[in-house]
């Protein structure tokens, strides 16, 4: 088994191999000994004299040189912990052998992901929904037969075409770069306080494990202008007059892109629950704590909440019945 | 705003906006600032950090929230954002002398009309005058700024119709007020009355004047001059833009370039007098004697002469019918 499988198989998703990543041979500064790096790790510690290294790679496109780093404030036990109660409590649904699971192998990771910003424009068409007061006259009749006018209020909506422009600046978009973890679950613990931001240097990241960027930056500046379209769609939406409106349709353009590389402190745990599965990753923000990961649901529980609600449901309507 | 020279290291790439020493992001637009040039090193491939101290090998610690060395415990330090606390850098000069402002009291007292005591100018007594420098920003900065608002202007079936524009503007020399000593309606008097660049570093004004001290901190300063930035623009859309005589639901977005800061001691006297046995108080703009704002008594009985005057008028009207 290669050196660097455990974090490869750790990260790995469910139902792909694990990629063969060639390794290079470099000398530890500290005792001479001969290193196995991966091309995709940052750092590496000796294993005859324990020295951590850090190695600075000339940059390319794909792989620059971090500009940031977010530092590890958890450690591994307050991490575990995290976790371990997140097991116990995040869905009343999971299986019972996964809220009862131990924790398997755990490893932290400084993950590269970029800062996406931009300035954002767009020009929108909207319908705007204003709203009106008409007062109208109706004729009833009352229980003695006697026919009553009486008036009432309802309310109309005037619809009212609009068109403009609108600019904003795009701030903090954090995508992955990483094909280890998708985009998806790294949202899943966010936020990370970016008030904490370091300026990279080697030793904010000495004796840990970080990985270089995998995925190329135009994939990750997609993933930051998806997001940023989907933010500037939300924008757009609070950003309308009138009462209400329908029918927005706009046209984005994000200039002055950039993207920076930071890397943001995590924790990977795998919980085996059963033999006969995969096990389950579970995510811990090193920052904040925040736990994320798929939970196994459970069929027979799911089942027996839908049969006790019916049997409410019917229940509530026999004694309501006269 | 030519307030003096800038104190700012550097410009945004990307917004134009001052950069300040431990600034890692602009507070703009986010864009990353660039690295404290130092010593080139050869590029080594292989990095082992080692401890200034004792030459041991350094590792990221968790619960120090910082690089540190195992073995005699230093501290690395790595360069992160720097949140200091707000100092002052531009104090306006005092333009009116401390005899000035006692005289401009005494003007201001006998102009307040007719509801106050006859005599509150001959008998108030000043008690005490305490000229001060407060603490407030001022900034200056273009912004691109789109709107949409309700207004009546247009409207047909509905009291409303939508309306949307995208302007520049263009906010020179704004001050906002960061002072825990004077009130909100008592900066809002005062703040028309300052020249910006009638001032230095350290400011000419009379013996003893107090310098308050700011007690936000810089993170924390950007975000209220932000929002009045926002608050300005959202007064001068609808003063200008929007067409109509009345408006609702004004929205605004910014697009903020060039924003420069300089944090400013503004010059004011406060001073307290006392009629009858009371004690009232009034501040005075530090460069615009005429600037007044403060807190007088009525004349209970005036008051009362005119409720009556105005009561008997009123059913006399009311008979005649």
């Amino acid at each position: 088994m290669p050196p660097t499988a455990g974090w490869a198989t750790l990260c790995a998703l469910p139902g792909r191999d694990v990629e063969v990543i060639e390794t290079r041979t470099l000398e530890c500064e500290g005792c001479g000994a001969a290193l196995q790096v991966a091309p995709s790790e940052r750092t590496v510690v000796c294993p005859y004299c324990a020295a951590p290294s850090t190695i600075e790679r000339p940059a390319t496109r794909d792989r620059p040189d971090p500009t940031f780093t977010v530092g590890f404030v958890l450690d591994r036990e307050r991490a575990a912990e995290r976790a371990r109660r997140w097991l116990r409590t995040s869905n009343p649904f999971a299986r019972s052998a996964f809220r009862a699971a131990t924790l398997d192998a755990t490893r932290s990771v400084y993950l590269p992901a970029y800062l996406y910003g931009a300035v954002a424009h767009a020009d929108y068409s909207a319908s705007i929904g204003e709203h009106y007061q008409v007062v109208e006259t109706y004729t009833t009749t009352d229980a003695r037969g006697r026919t009553q006018v009486r008036r009432r209020t309802r309310t109309e909506t005037e619809w009212r075409a609009l068109s403009g422009r609108y600019a904003s600046y795009v701030r903090d978009v954090v995508v992955t770069a990483s094909r280890a973890l998708p985009n998806a679950e790294l949202h899943a613990v966010e936020p990370f306080d970016l008030r904490a931001l370091r300026r990279y240097d080697p030793a904010m990241v000495s004796g840990w494990t970080s990985e270089e960027p995998s995925l190329g930056q135009q994939e990750c500046l997609e993933l930051g202008r998806q997001e940023a379209q989907a933010s500037l769609e939300h924008e757009l939406r609070r950003f309308m007059p009138g009462d209400t409106h329908r029918g927005l349709r706009y046209q984005p353009s994000l200039q002055d892109e950039v993207l920076d590389l930071v890397l943001l402190p995590l924790w990977i745990f795998a919980v085996r629950y059963d033999t006969a599965k995969e096990p389950v990753r579970i995510v811990v923000n090193g920052q904040t704590g925040k736990v994320a990961g798929k939970v196994p649901l459970s069929p027979i529980k799911i089942g027996l909440a839908i049969a006790l609600l019916l049997a409410l449901v019917v229940a509530f309507y026999l004694g309501a019945k006269p | 705003m030519t307030v003096g020279e800038s104190t700012a290291a550097s410009t945004c790439a990307r917004c134009h906006t001052a950069i300040e020493a431990g600034d890692l992001r602009c507070a703009v637009c986010a864009q990353a600032t660039p690295a404290r040039q130092s010593a080139r090193e050869e590029r080594r491939e292989v990095v082992v950090v080692r401890c200034d101290g004792c030459g041991a090998a350094v590792r990221y610690d968790e619960r120090a929230q910082a690089p540190r060395c195992a073995f005699c415990g230093s501290v690395t330090h790595v360069e992160g954002v720097t949140d200091p606390m707000e100092a002052m850098d531009w104090q306006l000069h005092f333009t009116v002398a401390p005899e000035a402002a006692q005289a401009s009291l005494q003007t201001w007292l006998g102009g307040l009309g007719w509801l106050r005591p006859s005599d509150l100018r001959q008998r108030a007594r000043l008690e005490g005058l305490q000229p001060i420098w407060w603490a407030g920003w001022a900034f200056r900065a273009r912004a691109l700024v789109s709107w949409t608002a309700d207004s009546n202007a247009g409207s047909r079936r509905a009291d409303w119709a939508p309306h949307a524009g995208q302007t520049e503007l263009d906010f020179d020399a704004l001050l906002v007020p960061a002072t825990r000593g004077l009130s909100s309606d008592e900066t809002h008097a005062l703040v028309g009355s300052y020249d910006l660049e009638r001032g230095d570093a350290r400011g000419q004004g009379p013996e003893g004047a107090f310098v308050e001290q700011f007690d936000v901190q810089r993170s924390a300063a950007r975000q209220q001059i932000i929002a009045a930035a926002h608050a300005v623009a959202r007064q001068r859309v609808t003063a200008e833009h929007v067409p109509g005589t009345r408006s609702r639901h004004v929205r605004t977005e910014l697009v903020i370039r060039g924003l420069e800061t300089r944090r400013c001691g503004l010059p004011a006297y406060i001073l307290a007098y006392r009629y009858r046995d009371r004690v009232y108080r009034a501040v005075i703009s530090g460069q615009h004697a005429g600037r007044v704002i403060g807190s007088a008594p009525y004349s209970w009985i005036k008051i009362s002469l005119l409720a009556a005057a105005v009561a008997t008028a009123a059913l006399l009207l009311l008979t005649m019918r």
